[in-house]
Formats: C-alpha cells, sequence, structure tokens
C-alpha cells in the first residue's frame, strides 16, 4: 500500500492542488469503492462473516478499513511528519467517503433500488446505518467516517514501536475471526490447546474476550520483537560474511518450505485437501512458467495438456467401461505405471499443438492456443468422443495410488505425493533454467529474431518449451484424477488455463517461489473464504490490473525480473522491495549477470 | 535445491510414518460400542448436522433451496435435538467434482459432524460421499438423481450414501411412458446440453422409449452456452419427430422453446422438458413462447405429497419471503427429518449429560426408519435408495413471472 | 509495407528454419485432413440428401443474421487493434453492459406498452442507453486499465484486458444477479418479409441492415473525417503521428469511444435477436467476433464485416454440411470447434486475413 501511495505522491505535481482538493479527491474515491462493494454484493457477504462474535462482522471491519486509509492515504502523502495539519483534510476525506455511503443509504430508502440492483435489500440498508434509518445512519456515517479517517492518519504519524504491534495485534484478530472454524477445528487435539480454544471461542466465533485476548497476545509479542530483539538480530546479520547471507537467506526459503509440507500434519485433512489443490496448481505454474515466463510463448491452452494427463490416466487405470482395459487387449495399469504414459502423452500433445503455432506471435499465440484449448474441451465433453472419453458423464472409479500394500486414500498422502512431484518437477525446472536451453528460452522471449541469427533453432527451442510445459501439465492432471477418483469434462475449461496465467503473473514471473506465493494467494485463499467463492474472479481481474500497475514483477520476483523490469520502466525507486527472491545455490553466471 | 530434496524427502518419509497407522477397529466410549466410531457430544455442546449444496453460480437456487428446507425442518424440531443445541454447518460445492470433494473433506475434517445432507449435484456426491463415509459419516442426498449412486453394484465406499429422492432411472422410464402412452409418440428426437444430468435422461429416456417399440431418429446436443438453436431446430424438422423431448436446464430450454416456434415445419411437434426448468427463471426467459410448454416433474400436488406439504409452503413463504425458488425443499425436508429421527434412535444420553452416537449404527438407523414425508412416503432400500418417483407432467400457462407458483403456473395436467 | 513483406516471408522462413521436416509435413498434414473433412463431409451429406433447397437458404440466412452479429462486435475489436496493437479481451463483455443496460429500458418500455405503440422512439431509447452505458465503461477501462501500459512492453497490456473482462463480468453478476434476463418480444419485430418466395424474418433484416449501417457510418468516419485520419495516422506509427502534432490520448479514447458503441449497438442487436441476457453473455461471442476481425483482416473495416459474415455462415452451415456427411453423432455440439478451427488456421496460414491490410506486428 504504501508503494502505491509513494507512486501517487510523486505523481502529483507538487504545488499544484492543494490539501483540501487532494482530501476530496481519496474520499470520493474511497466512498466509490464502498458504494460499489456494496452494490455488487460483497458487502452483504461480509456481513455475514463474523470476526467477532455478534459484534463486528467482516463486512463493518471493511468499511473501517475504508475510514482509515483515507487518513492513512493522506498522511502517506504529505510529507510533513506532523500530525495536526493533517485533521483538517482527514476529516474530509473520511467525511465525503462517509457521506457517500450516506447518499446510498437514502438513496435505498426513497427509490426502489432492489428492482435492479438485487444487492441492494433492506437488510443492508439496516446494517449499513445501524439499524437507525437514512436519515440518522447517515449522519453516523459521516461522523464515523470523520472520526476514522483522523484515528488513521494517527497511526500512520504514531511511532513506530507502537504502530506495528498494533497492526500485528489488529492482523491476528481478523484471522482468527475471520477463519474460526478452521482453526477450531485445528485446536481440537488437544488438552490445553483444547482449553484454550474454549476461552476464546464460542461455537459461532470469536467472543469479544477472545478477540482482545489475541490482540494482546498479538501485539505484545510484536512489541517484543520490534523493541528488543529485531536491532540486535539486523547487525548480527549485516556482520555475516556474504557466503553466510546467502545460507541465512536460503534458510529462510527452506523454513518456508518446511511450514508448508509439514502443515497438513498439523491442521488436518481439509488443510491437506486445501494445499493439495495448491499443489497441483504449483506444479502447472511451474510448466506454463517455462513456456510464458522463460520463452514468453503465451499459451493459454495449458489446460488442455492438464485434460491430456488426466483423461489419460483415468483410461489407463479406471474400473469403467470406458477404460482401455474393458474393450482391449491392454491390461488395467497401476497409478505409478500410468503416471509415466500419461506425462508422455501431455509431452507429445505438446508438442503437436506447438508445431501448427510455432510462426504465430504475441497476442496471436495467445488466442491460438486459447482456441486450442477449447477444442479439447469441446471434443472430450461431446457424443462424438464418448465411447472412449465418456462424454459428459465423465470416467468414474479411478483407483488411488497404492504403495504396497498401502493406499493413498487421504488427502494428506495424496498432498505428499503432489509435493513429491512438485519437488521433482521444481528441480527439473531449476536446472532448465540455468541451463543452455534455458538461456536459448531467454533469448527468444526476448527477440525472437535477433536469437536465431545468433543460432538458436527457433523450432527445437519452441517445441521443447511445449512439451516440457505440457509434461508439468500432464503430471498435475495425472495427480488430479486420482485425487478425485473421477474426471468430469466441465473440470478442464478456459479458466484454469487463466488460473495459472493470473498466479503466476502475481506470483513473479520466472519466479520459483512466486508460483509458490502466487499459488497460495490466488488458490489457497479463495478455497479458504469458499462462500465468497463467486466473488473470486471479480478478485482474480482486479488483482491482475493492480499487481500490473504496482508491482509488475510480482509478489515474489526473480532477480533477473526485477532488473529487467527496473530497466524498463527507468525507476530507481523500487527498492522498497522486500524479501527478494534468491537462487539457493551459486548458478552459472550468464550474460544478464551483474550481481555477485 | 539438492538440501531442500533432502529435508522434504525426510519429511514425506517421517509423515508417511505417522500416517501408516490405520484408524481404530470397533471403538467403545460411554455406553455405545460401534464398529466405526462413537461421536461424544458433551453436555451443552450442539449435534452438528453438516450440509454441502451448490450455493453459488447459475444453479445457485437449487442448493439455497434445499437448504432451506432443511432449516425449516430443524425449526420444526424446536432446534434442539436429545437434548443439545442443533447446529447446521454449510458448505458450498459448486456443483462440480472438486467442489464437491473439498465441501466434503472440511464436513469431514470436523469430527463433531454427526451426519450430513445434500448434496443437490450428482458429480458432487459421487466426489463427496466417499469421503464422507471414510470417516464414518452418512451423507443424505436431496437432489441428486444420478443411477449409480443408489446402484445394486456401487462400491463399498458408497455404503452411506442414501438419498431422499428419486432416481433417473425411474424419470427416464416413466417420462418414456408419457410421451408413448399419453401423447401417442411413435418417433422421437431427444437433445441435451452437455451436462451430466441432461445428457444421463436423455439417454434412459430414449433407451426405455425403445424398448416400448418406439423409434429415436436422433439423439441431438447442443453447447450449453449455446443461443442460435436454429441450425439444429432445422435438421431436426427434417426428420420429421412426433415430439422433441429436451431434458435441458433454463438457458438452453427457454431458447429452444422460442426458436422452435420459428422453425419451419416443428410449428406443431410439441416440445417437452423435464425437472431442470422447474423455475421462474423459465417464463422470464421463454417469455410468450411458455404458454403451453410442458415438462415432466415428480407430483407435488398436495393429493400426490405427504400431508404436511401444504403447511411446509406455508412456512417456508413466512420464513423467507418467497415461494420455493426450486424444486427439491421437500426433499430436503425429509432428509433432514429422517437425519433427525435416525440420531434420536441410536443416540444414548448418559448421566453427565453427554450423548454418544454410533457412525456405523446411525446408518443402519437411516436404512430401517421408514415414515410419512412431505414428499411421499420415505423408505429406503439396501442401496440407499429411499424414495420413489411419482410421475406428473406440468404445463405453464402464464408467461408473467411472477405468477409462478408449482400447481398453478405451470399447472399439473397428468396423471 | 515492411509489414506485409514479412507476412509473406514467412511461411518461406519457417520453411527455411526448420531443420526438422516433420514440422512441414504435419502443418501439411493439417491442411490436408481439414480439407478432408470440409470435402468429404460436403460429398457425404448432399449424397444423403437430407436437407432440400429450403434447408440450405435457412440455414445461410441464420448464418447471415449471426455472421452480422459478429461483424459488428469485431468492428470494435479491429479498431482497437488498429490503433493500439491490444486484443481487447473485454470487448465481449462491454457489448454485454450495452444488452444489459438496454434490457432495463426495454422492459420498462414494454411494461408501459410504449415499445409497441412507438417502435422508432423506443428503439432509439433503447440503444441510446445501451450506446451511452457501453461507450462509458469503454471509455473508462480504456483509462484506467490500457492507459498507463501503453508504453509497456511485453504481457502487461494482455494480462491486463483479461482482468477487465473478468471485473466486468463479476461486477455485472453482483449487481444484477446470476439470473437471465429476457428482452420484450414486440409484435412489430415478429412477422417475416417475403423475399423470393422465401420468407425472412423482419428481425434478420434488422440486424443486418443495422450491421451494414454501421459499418457504413464506420468507414466514412475513418476514411473521410479529419479524426478518422488521425486515427489512421496513429495506428500507423504513433509516434510520428504525435510530432505531427496529433494528440495521440484523444485518437485512442476516440477509438475505445467507437468501438465501445459498436459493442453497445452490438449487445442491442444481439439481445432482440436471441432474447436472453446474462452477465457471461459476453465471452463467447467475444472471442469468435475477434476470429472474424482476424479472418477478415484486422484493422481492417471491411475486412471485419466480411469476416464476421464468413464466420457466421460456416458456423451455421458448417455442421451439417461437413460433420453430419461423414457421420459425426450430435454435430451441433462440435460448432464451437469449427469457429476455433478456422480462427486457428486462420492465424497459421493467413494471419493477414482476406483483406489485409494490415498483419500483426509483433508485439515482443
Amino acid at each position: 500500500m504504501s508503494a502505491a501511495a509513494v507512486d501517487l505522491a510523486e505523481r502529483v505535481p507538487p504545488g499544484n492542488r492543494s490539501l483540501f482538493r487532494r482530501a476530496l479527491r481519496v474520499g470520493l474515491i474511497l466512498g466509490v469503492v464502498a458504494i460499489y462493494g456494496a452494490t455488487i454484493g460483497i458487502l452483504p457477504l461480509m456481513d455475514a462473516r463474523w470476526v467477532i462474535v455478534d459484534m463486528v462482522s467482516l463486512g463493518d471491519a471493511a468499511l473501517i478499513a475504508i475510514g482509515l486509509s483515507a487518513g492513512v492515504l493522506i498522511a502517506a502523502r504529505t510529507r510533513s511528519l506532523e500530525f495536526w495539519p493533517l485533521v483538517p483534510p482527514s476529516l474530509v476525506a473520511g467525511g465525503v467517503a462517509g457521506g457517500l455511503l450516506a447518499l446510498l443509504a437514502l438513496a435505498m430508502q426513497a427509490f426502489p433500488l432492489r428492482q435492479i440492483f438485487i444487492a441492494l435489500s433492506p437488510g443492508l440498508l439496516k446494517s449499513l446505518t445501524f439499524g437507525l434509518g437514512a436519515s440518522r445512519g447517515g449522519a453516523v456515517l459521516i461522523v464515523a467516517g470523520a472520526s476514522l479517517a483522523v484515528l488513521g492518519a494517527a497511526l500512520t504519524r504514531a511511532p513506530e514501536g507502537l504502530r506495528k504491534p498494533a497492526a500485528a495485534g489488529l492482523a491476528f484478530v481478523i484471522v482468527f475471526g475471520v477463519f474460526q472454524e478452521l482453526i477450531q477445528i485445528m485446536m481440537q487435539s488437544g488438552g490445553a490447546i483444547d482449553a484454550l480454544r474454549q476461552s476464546i471461542y464460542t461455537w459461532e466465533g470469536l467472543t469479544l474476550a477472545g478477540a482482545l485476548i489475541i490482540f494482546f497476545l498479538a501485539s505484545g509479542a510484536a512489541f517484543v520483537w520490534t523493541g528488543w530483539l529485531r536491532g540486535p538480530a539486523r547487525e548480527r546479520f549485516m556482520r555475516l560474511s556474504p557466503a553466510q547471507k546467502r545460507t541465512a537467506k536460503s534458510a529462510r526459503v527452506v523454513v518456508f518450505v518446511l511450514v508448508l509440507v509439514l502443515l497438513p500434519v498439523v491442521a488436518g485433512s481439509y488443510i491437506g485437501q486445501v494445499m493439495m489443490l495448491v499443489g497441483l496448481y504449483i506444479l502447472m505454474g511451474m510448466g506454463l512458467n517455462l513456456e510464458v515466463g522463460l520463452a514468453g510463448l503465451l499459451d493459454l491452452g495449458f489446460v488442455a495438456f492438464f485434460a491430456v494427463g488426466a483423461y489419460a490416466t483415468a483410461i489407463l487405470t479406471a474400473d469403467s467401461p470406458h477404460a482401455l482395459a474393458s474393450y482391449t487387449a491392454i491390461p488395467s495399469l497401476s497409478y505409478w505405471a500410468a503416471m509415466p504414459i500419461a506425462v508422455l502423452a501431455s509431452i507429445v500433445v505438446g508438442i503437436l499443438f506447438g508445431i501448427p503455432v510455432l510462426g504465430v506471435r504475441g497476442d496471436y499465440l495467445a488466442v491460438a492456443t486459447m482456441g486450442l484449448g477449447e477444442i479439447v474441451r469441446v471434443v472430450v465433453q461431446s457424443d462424438m468422443a464418448a465411447p472412449v472419453l465418456g462424454g459428459a458423464q465423465g470416467i468414474l472409479q479411478i483407483p488411488k495410488p497404492r504403495i504396497g500394500g498401502f493406499e493413498l486414500a487421504d488427502p494428506v498422502h495424496l498432498f505428499y505425493l503432489t509435493l513429491a512431484a512438485s519437488a521433482v518437477a521444481a528441480y527439473f525446472a531449476w536446472r532448465l533454467e540455468n541451463s543452455r536451453l534455458g538461456r536459448a528460452w531467454m533469448a527468444i522471449r526476448d527477440d525472437e529474431d535477433v536469437a536465431q541469427g545468433l543460432g538458436v533453432n527457433l523450432v527445437k527451442v519452441k517445441l521443447l518449451a511445449y512439451g516440457l510445459g505440457a509434461a508439468f501439465a500432464g503430471l498435475a492432471g495425472s495427480i488430479f484424477a486420482v485425487m478425485l477418483t473421477s474426471v468430469y469434462p466441465s473440470s478442464f475449461q478456459l479458466l484454469v488455463s487463466i488460473n495459472v496465467l493470473a498466479l503466476i503473473i502475481v506470483g513473479g514471473m520466472g519466479s520459483l517461489p512466486g508460483v509458490m506465493v502466487g499459488s497460495l494467494a490466488l488458490v489457497g485463499l479463495p478455497e479458504l473464504l469458499r462462500e465468497f467463492g463467486e466473488f473470486r474472479f471479480l478478485f482474480y481481474g482486479a488483482a491482475l490490473i493492480i499487481m500490473m500497475r504496482v508491482r509488475p514483477e510480482g509478489l515474489w520476483p526473480s532477480a533477473t525480473r526485477r532488473r529487467e523490469l527496473r530497466d524498463e520502466a527507468g525507476e530507481a525507486a523500487l527498492g522498497e522491495l522486500e524479501g527478494t527472491a534468491t537462487r539457493p545455490a551459486p548458478r552459472a553466471p550468464d550474460l544478464q549477470d551483474t550481481e555477485p | 535445491m539438492m538440501k531442500h530434496s533432502k529435508i522434504l524427502m525426510t519429511a514425506l518419509c517421517s509423515s508417511l510414518a505417522a500416517f501408516c497407522a490405520a484408524s481404530a477397529a470397533a471403538e467403545s466410549k460411554g455406553p455405545v460400542t460401534d464398529d466405526i466410531g462413537v461421536l461424544v457430544i458433551p453436555k451443552g455442546a450442539p449435534v452438528q448436522l453438516g450440509g454441502y449444496w451448490v450455493m453459488s453460480g447459475a444453479d445457485s437456487a437449487l442448493g439455497i433451496d434445499e437448504k432451506r428446507g432443511v432449516e425449516i425442518a430443524i425449526k420444526d424440531q424446536g432446534g434442539t435435538l436429545v437434548g443439545h443445541p442443533i447446529k447446521l454447518n454449510v458448505e458450498d460445492d459448486g456443483c462440480n467434482a472438486e467442489g464437491g470433494q473439498t465441501a466434503a473433506t472440511k464436513l469431514a475434517a470436523n469430527p463433531n459432524t454427526a451426519i450430513v445432507l445434500g448434496p443437490a449435484c450428482s458429480s458432487a456426491a459421487t466426489a463427496g460421499a466417499p469421503i464422507l463415509w471414510k470417516a464414518g459419516i452418512t451423507d443424505i442426498a436431496t437432489a441428486t438423481t444420478a443411477p449409480k449412486l443408489t446402484a445394486a453394484d456401487r462400491k463399498p465406499e458408497y455404503d452411506g450414501f442414501m438419498r431422499t429422492v428419486y432416481s433417473d432411472i425411474d424419470q427416464g422410464a416413466s417420462d418414456a411412458k408419457y410421451v408413448h402412452d399419453v401423447l401417442k409418440a411413435q418417433k422421437i428426437v431427444t437433445i441435451h446440453d452437455g451436462s451430466p444430468y441432461a445428457q444421463q435422461l436423455a439417454t434412459v429416456m430414449g433407451d426405455n422409449f425403445k424398448k416400448l417399440g418406439g423409434t429415436v431418429l436422433s439423439q441431438e446436443a447442443v453447447a450449453p452456452t449455446d443461443v442460435d438453436m436454429h441450425p439444429v431446430l432445422t435438421r431436426i424438422a427434417t426428420e420429421k419427430p412426433d415430439v422433441i423431448y429436451a431434458p435441458v436446464f433454463v438457458a438452453a430450454g427457454a431458447q429452444l422453446l422460442r426458436q422452435e416456434k420459428e422453425t419451419p415445419g416443428l410449428e406443431k411437434v410439441p416440445l417437452i422438458g423435464s425437472s431442470g426448468q422447474m423455475a421462474p427463471d423459465l417464463i422470464e426467459a421463454a417469455g410468450d413462447a411458455v404458454v403451453g410448454y410442458k415438462i415432466t416433474y415428480p407430483d407435488v400436488s398436495p393429493e400426490a405429497m405427504g400431508s404436511g406439504y401444504p403447511k411446509f409452503v406455508d412456512e417456508y413463504k413466512a420464513a423467507y419471503g418467497e415461494a420455493p425458488i426450486s424444486g427439491f425443499h421437500a426433499n430436503a425436508y425429509d432428509a433432514a427429518e429422517l437425519a433427525i429421527k435416525a440420531i434420536e434412535k441410536v443416540a444414548k444420553t448418559d448421566a453427565s449429560g453427554s450423548t454418544y452416537i454410533g457412525r456405523k449404527a446411525l446408518r443402519d438407523a437411516v436404512l430401517t426408519i421408514k415414515f410419512e414425508g412431505v414428499s411421499g412416503p420415505i423408505a429406503c432400500d439396501e442401496h440407499g435408495q429411499c424414495a420413489k418417483f411419482k410421475p406428473a407432467v406440468y404445463e405453464f400457462t402464464n408467461s408473467d413471472p411472477k405468477t409462478f407458483k408449482i400447481g398453478v403456473n405451470p399447472k399439473k395436467i397428468w396423471p | 509495407m515492411t509489414d506485409v513483406a514479412r507476412g509473406r516471408t514467412l511461411i518461406p522462413k519457417l520453411r527455411s528454419l526448420s531443420r526438422f521436416t516433420f514440422v512441414d509435413v504435419v502443418l501439411w498434414a493439417l491442411r490436408i485432413s481439414v480439407l478432408m473433412v470440409v470435402v468429404g463431409g460436403s460429398v457425404g451429406t448432399l449424397i444423403k440428401g437430407r436437407y432440400g433447397a429450403v434447408q440450405w437458404l435457412e440455414f445461410l440466412t441464420f448464418g447471415v443474421t449471426m455472421g452480422s452479429l459478429y461483424a459488428l462486435v469485431a468492428l470494435g475489436y479491429t479498431m482497437v487493434y488498429g490503433v493500439l496493437r491490444l486484443i481487447n479481451f473485454a470487448h465481449g463483455d462491454i457489448m454485454m453492459t450495452g444488452a444489459f443496460s438496454g434490457y432495463f429500458v426495454a422492459s420498462a418500455l414494454a411494461g408501459r406498452g410504449f415499445l409497441d405503440r412507438d417502435p422508432v422512439l423506443a428503439m432509439l431509447a433503447i440503444m441510446a442507453v445501451a450506446v451511452t452505458t457501453s461507450t462509458t465503461i469503454a471509455l473508462l477501462t480504456e483509462r484506467l486499465a490500457y492507459r498507463p501500459f501503453r508504453h509497456v512492453r511485453g504481457l502487461a497490456p494482455l494480462i491486463c484486458a483479461i482482468g477487465v473482462s473478468f471485473f466486468l463480468e463479476q461486477t455485472f453478476r453482483g449487481a444484477f444477479g446470476a439470473g437471465v434476463r429476457a428482452y420484450p418480444d414486440p409484435k412489430w419485430q415478429k412477422g417475416a418479409i417475403s423475399v423470393l418466395g422465401y420468407a425472412v424474418p423482419i428481425l434478420q433484416i434488422m440486424v443486418v441492415a443495422a450491421a451494414l449501417v454501421s459499418m457504413a457510418i464506420l468507414y466514412l468516419i475513418v476514411q473521410r473525417t479529419k479524426m478518422g485520419t488521425a486515427m489512421r495516422a496513429v495506428s500507423e506509427d504513433a509516434e510520428a503521428a504525435s510530432l505531427m502534432g496529433i494528440d495521440v490520448d484523444k485518437v485512442i479514447a476516440f477509438t475505445f469511444a467507437l468501438g465501445g458503441a459498436m459493442a453497445g449497438i452490438a449487445g442491442v442487436c444481439y439481445a432482440f435477436i436471441f432474447k436472453q441476457v446474462y452477465f457471461y453473455m459476453g465471452f463467447t461471442p467475444g472471442i469468435k467476433a475477434f476470429g472474424a476481425a482476424v479472418l477478415g483482416g484486422i484493422g481492417s473495416v471491411p475486412g471485419a464485416m466480411l469476416g464476421g459474415l464468413f464466420l457466421g455462415i460456416v458456423e451455421s452451415v458448417g455442421p451439417a454440411l461437413f460433420l453430419d456427411g461423414i457421420g459425426i453423432p450430435a454435430p451441433y455440439q462440435l460448432r464451437d470447434l469449427i469457429a476455433f478451427i478456422l480462427l486457428i488456421m486462420v492465424l497459421i496460414f493467413r494471419p493477414y486475413g482476406i483483406l489485409g491490410e494490415r498483419m500483426a506486428k509483433k508485439r515482443a
């Protein structure tokens, strides 16, 4: 948020606008955001989720956040560090935002808006105006907006030792409140933890007492960290040698991965299921990364390879009239025999898809590959292919994999299978990136003609990109098939391809940790917040646009990418980035290497 | 990366070892011994019922309608069961297999889930029911009609799956009978829209029609997002069928309905739809063309339904401000009733107020309970089929969507 | 000029750069198999003789109607691409916004009987609202989502376009619900005019006429007005145009507005023919319209019209003519297949389209 704010501040020509007009603008924008959230139905949905049971709903929290951010935006844009000059503009900004909401409430009361905008129900009006009716509720909204804005401005000007713990405390309260179901399930394991659970939760959610306990615990911990422990830790870090620093940084990655690995053990099979989906998308993301991130081939038909892997596994292993075993002499295979064949099939299909579109470039390639993906979707659903592929009914009764006599039935088991597959795949991806092939890909991404002039065999390199990318997707597809024990054609829509593309964009193209982060954010989070399922795509759309504007290199970018984009945009001020990813081990120097 | 692989490998092996511990055999807690497991509900804690339906997307009316049916059943029960308050945990399965699996996993991960109701879509049930049964949780479905789920040769992982709704086999057979015997059609064409439900029903109906001596001229299909039906209807016109049977959903059905009237050769050929179109949306989408349109549907007239049905509809309207928005609310109510009765039958409460429920006993109890539900008599066979299909045909009479009311517009015309 | 030349050398270049002859083989196999399906299917169908002349005529008229709709949407695509080199994925959704806003006006007017009493005025009102909405939304998306990325190379603009598409769809779904709304059915739109003994529905004539008129107006704007000349200059070379004193921002905004207006008209026409509006209705027609634009020659106004008509006719006649003949069950399910294969063939073999004025410049 602060990067964006600084960015915006730099864009406003100094001295051209008064603080007042800026405040008006901020207020108007935030007000429109609030009205938008109400009109499209996100606010009512958020109202249904409690943060603090019977007191503060997620919708309330969102409105409070809007109020606070009015003040924060004003404060962040002004250079001076004093608080009192901020009060009038914050009042204006917050008041305007609240005022717009009040206008909405008045309009809802006066006109039958519900006939057109279905989300503007009487229930929403009641919660917006706190049950006080439009006029009085509107006044409350304006006052509340103004005061929250002032509070927000105060928070930004508060000393850091106070600010960070408060933010940490709030964040923890929100997480514990919103995800109360999951956390309660996780906490039902043992005696002491269960006692803690009962003290902060009821069956419906977080109590006020519980919220206060969490707040103080979290902010206390953050306070101790910022006040006493962080300084010395930083100093110690600075004193390490560069090699030791690199080890420490990679240790951070290792810890992150370890948490990922052990989370389902602690948290139960539901989290295992969610992590499993995340893992599958990480696999696919790595594959698309090869095609898009490294080779610059925008492939929107990626789901086709996913489907090939899934269907290949299905017809080789299923216990169904559509399996090859039922009508040919080919015996029913075990999963471990079928998986490599499925991957091989994907590679072949990938190459076959790549050949026709070798000469197509840029956006046209995107549309051409999208067409290919859609062709596969229509074919697997069609009656024409139904005798072999099952048509609309799909192929059912796919057995789970067995190791010896042990069946990998639990989602957690399959999660570890996915993890193992991802680890193998990640290793391949990493080695590919740093090989000659990887560099050839990067060359054709930058300029195909120049690369060709330098002796890169375009055909071979492009086909390898398609084939290897497809291999990853095929692997993911075969695991998907045994996860669901069935394949339905409706699972292979264009949306899957766009999902994968979105997550490598958001996470950071060309970066393996970025794929993980992107997957967690765009796949894991919506799974956990399933009731907002419909708005998932709104979130995607907004996230894509915002990411492109604010942080085009992604959340956890690769070092090369960040450099490239930095040079491109000509901005030196991206240095605010935290958490820079590094290669876990030194790689061979290439033409673009200017960092030690 | 090498370091990572080693760490990952050790983590993988250690957790695999952790999971090799098999689940317990017969378990005994309190006064209850059970082959699968015993659910303990401490004093004051709620009895948790799970539910998963399609709550988002184009079919959300289906799921919301059923959830409401269950909620009314809980209300009628007084909100308490065997001395504990009832809590309903609802998940959204999105009407597809992944959603069903995720929803079922979440419900199964909650060790306090006593029994689960739903889903509405067969693909969700295919993925979700085995997961629930693996955790010992019985699943009573409310609108899934796929025949495989209660077939005699269903796999043991579906042993915990029952449903208070009919099977497509029954509906397909009776639809064929209606078209052949009542409409006196000899040659028909079927159309489906690529969804498993429509395709299944069209196939079953076609097979039955052939058995009755008729001919199925062709089985057509359209894509679910198709709007231009003229070409396929023109093609069908050349085959000169007596009836077109199209058990598709609202969007495709409305287009077929409108455009059939504009296709030369088909003006007099009746189009017959099915349960997927029993919704006010159809009237809105089809406009004037809907008048005289017939669809097959389970008989929900007061005479055919259980005697409690009208009262149930009144309660529904009072609670939610509108008439039932889809077709399976009564089945959902009955599923909840069945679950409640089964729990009452097998739950044992000890002196301290904690209640114990044996999971296998619960499932067996569901199979043995018989009663008059609001959707008809509920009695389960050994494969979990607890309701029969009572066929009926409804005809739409008015093109104003506000007049939608099952039994009035459309009104029952057969039997 | 270099673009066209580069285009013409692309296929020979492909041959010269492939050390693997199987690439050539595969491409030729693709051409031949498509040809076999087309010819074999046609022969088979004509032999079967299931369809008479009347049916073919019907297929043709449906095709022309659909084609005109595709053409209207393709006009917007082609203009935006010509000027910005951006495939506006959200274009189909802008059409949806026009159709949706027109719905509210149409149903209100129909409810009062106004639609039947005073058709011309009512239709003008509906069009006006639809066009205003779609143009406004097009301008907003240009300002907020596309302008910042105009100078950024790579994937960013495309990603943003996808993001905008999602955003629009979900906004409309949230605000107006996921259900299907239907346009009213005024009496004067039913009925047909007899052309050469064959009854053509009035509605279809209206739509074709609307498409032709729009194309003519667009063509005039692009060729005869000052703004049109500026548009052509910017699409030729934006930097040189700005050096010549043309306000590039304004031209691009104008282009988007024009495209949005076209989409709005297309939306209303589409909705009157197919009656159903819902939030996702724009996506597939959008993709197909893009195919039509490419088919006809991206950047060319008559090309978009031609491409649209061609695509519509092939989609309508195709399943009957090609697929039925080779005995495929339920051929209409595979209708989209025909459109996509056509699109891919065009992109591979003739990316500059039928009237190839401009070729797609490499973006990266």
